[in-house]
């Protein structure tokens, strides 16, 4: 079904239906990546980050607790070595404190078995077992100088050089390798601090850096989608009905939304031209029932003069039936004008589509009233500012709208002197002009007001007005995307206000 | 033989008034024809009639609004009322107010002379059971 939009060929779009299909085919054939995963991959991205960041700090907190802890063991165990050694230097000079040496070496050696497995988690097997070695072999070597003491005289000092040399070397050998370790441990744990403090700062600096990206990221495609959405329903509201293209490679639950708006709008687009349909046929329909209304009339003065001239045809005079020959012929008429009414209104109406100049639209249909008005001797004023965009329409058409509604004012006017006021200017509603036609006649009372465009009402005598200006009227500015308002009041007057909308050429339609 | 009586004639078409009175006189009838429903009804006030004949869809005064009038001031005056071919409900509103019959246009002159026959007849027949 091809649909004219009244624009130059080459923008004229394919055929409806074709269109849409295409669109749809399109929108669904695209890979679907959902929104919903990629907001999934953004937030596991940031959780990833947070976690491994979190978890190295963890890392570290439990290698310096363990450090300092060892630290504290290590200080412990060289104190009691030290304090060994002093009371052996004791013993072997004055011959005493065998067993405090002794108990302190017991005590230094249980140190070592209670923290076995922190020392080994920073000392590792291989030092852990030469110093547990050393200290064995200390105990030992102080065991069997034990033994030898028993047998000693009080009075007389050790003498054991070999095993006095033998703890000396052990002795010294592990404190030095005790102060040795803590020394390392002490710088490891210093370096481990310095570096805990820098390093969340860095990571402070990547996480803000993938916090604006991702939120650029995540914005764009969001607000974009969003934003081109409202850019649509925006121009459904005005009335363009072609389908939505895919902008993207992928398909997604934006994908979803424009294939609904396009069902939708095809949807609305049926139904729309449904209603237009029904309403035409509405309209033909009080139409021909105004019609044969009227033509009752004519038909039946024909019929009641041709019976009288059968009945009494040989009784009458020329004269009479002359004059009766007349009536039908008058009446035949009037029938003939009324259908020639009813055909006008009902024709499929093309608007021939122009720009027009308001201003000079309504001079021209002026100088077409201009007899009727020098007649009546009714004073114009006539208002307009050069400066009004123009407007498309139908030349003879909108013509034809503006003489028959100054045609009205003059005949409203005729008990009084008439003045009759026409103004254009730019309305109350952005995007239309707006035509006035004030007279200051008779007025149009408040019961007959809603009425005046029905079509076939008229307050004219018989045989002088059809009733079908005004229908016509409004009918012809509504096709033009406009409409007429009218103000009145018995005794003051009436103003009639046509707006027509203010039209750019109109744009082509763009696959976005 | 037939009573003259006086049949009064309302229709905004000044043609169905010019025909229908030498019509109806050729009955022997007394008609007057108006084309404005107002002067007929002051008309009407100011002489009796017998029927009324009155079209049904005018300007200003329509013809339930001369039914009205008619027979709240003379019930036993026969309204005949002419209505268009397609306003059969205003027909059966103007019986259903009092009006004796009602004729659909467009009809012959004939069609609305054996109408007006109906009206006489009943009106003698009423005059007689009175007294």
């Amino acid at each position: 079904m091809k649909k004219k939009t009244g624009l130059p060929d080459e923008f004229e779009p394919i055929d409806w239906e074709e269109h849409e299909r295409i669109a749809q085919k399109a929108l669904k054939e695209r890979p679907s990546l959902s929104l919903r995963a990629r907001l999934i991959i953004g937030f596991l991205l940031f959780f990833v980050f947070i976690a491994v960041m979190i978890i190295t700090t963890i890392v570290i907190l439990n290698k310096l607790d363990n450090k300092t802890q060892f630290l504290v063991i290590a200080d412990r165990y060289t104190n009691e070595i030290q304090q060994a050694r002093r009371f052996e230097k004791n013993y072997f000079l004055y011959g005493t404190n065998l067993e405090a040496v002794l108990e302190h070496a017991i005590i230094a050696q249980e140190l070592m078995k209670a923290s076995e497995s922190e020392l080994k988690s920073v000392l590792g097997e291989h030092n852990l077992s030469i110093l547990t070695q050393h200290l064995e072999d200390y105990l030992a070597l102080l065991r069997q100088l034990e033994e030898l003491d028993r047998n000693r005289d009080p009075g007389v000092l050790p003498q054991q050089p070999t095993i006095e040399k033998n703890l000396r070397e052990h002795g010294s050998l592990m404190v030095s390798f005790a102060l040795e370790l803590s020394e390392q441990e002490r710088q490891s744990v210093r370096s481990m601090f310095t570096w805990a403090k820098r390093w969340p700062l860095v990571f402070l600096v990547v996480l803000l850096a993938l916090a604006i990206w991702e939120s650029n990221f995540l914005a764009r495609q969001m607000i974009g989608r969003l934003t081109r959405l409202m850019n649509f329903t925006k121009r459904i509201a005005e009335g363009d009905f072609s389908p939505i293209m895919p902008a993207r490679k992928y398909r997604d639950e934006f994908s979803n939304v424009n294939m609904a708006l396009n069902s939708m709008m095809h949807e609305l687009n049926r139904r729309q031209e449904l209603m237009i349909e029904s309403h035409k046929l509405r309209a033909i329909g009080t139409l021909t029932a105004g019609v044969a209304h009227e033509l009752n009339n004519p038909i039946n003065n024909i019929t009641l003069t041709a019976a009288a001239l059968e009945e009494d045809y040989a009784d009458l005079n020329d004269d009479e039936r002359i004059d009766m020959i007349k009536d039908l012929v008058s009446q035949a008429e009037r029938s003939g004008k009324i259908v020639k009414n009813l055909l006008d209104f009902a024709r499929e109406s093309e608007i021939k589509t122009e720009q027009l100049n308001l201003g000079q639209l309504l001079q021209e249909t002026l100088k077409l009233a201009q007899n009727e008005i020098k007649l009546r001797k009714v004073h114009v004023d006539f208002d307009f500012d050069d400066n009004l965009p123009s407007i498309h329409g139908d030349r003879q058409q909108l013509s034809q709208v503006f003489l028959n509604l100054i045609l009205n004012s003059l005949d409203a006017m005729k008990d009084k002197k008439g003045r009759l006021e026409i103004s254009i200017a730019r309305a109350d509603t952005p995007g239309f002009l707006v035509t006035e036609v004030k007279d200051n006649g008779s007025g149009i009372p408040s019961h007959i007001l809603h009425r005046i465009f029905e079509p076939f009402f008229t307050t004219k005598s018989t045989g002088k007005g059809t009733g079908l200006g005004l229908s016509v009227s409004l009918g012809i500015i509504q096709r033009h995307g406009g409409d007429i308002r009218v103000e009145s009041a018995p005794g003051l007057g009436s103003v009639f206000q046509v707006l027509l909308p203010i039209t750019e050429v109109p744009a082509a339609i763009k696959n976005d | 033989m037939q009573k003259s009586l006086k049949i009064m004639v309302i229709d905004d078409e000044p043609i169905v008034v010019k025909r229908l009175k030498p019509a109806l006189e050729k009955s022997g009838h007394e008609v007057e024809v108006f084309v404005n429903s107002a002067d007929a009804m002051n008309r009407f006030d100011e002489e009796h009639f017998d029927i009324v004949v009155t079209d049904v869809r005018m300007d200003e005064i329509d013809g339930i609004e001369v039914l009205s009038h008619v027979t709240d001031k003379s019930p036993q005056v026969k309204v005949i009322v002419i209505t268009g071919y397609a306003t059969i409900e205003v027909a059966r509103e103007a019986l259903a107010k009092g009006a004796f019959d009602f004729i659909a246009k467009p009809f012959k002159p004939n069609e609305l002379r054996i109408v007006i026959e109906k009206a006489v007849e009943a009106l003698s027949r009423e005059a007689k059971n009175s007294g």
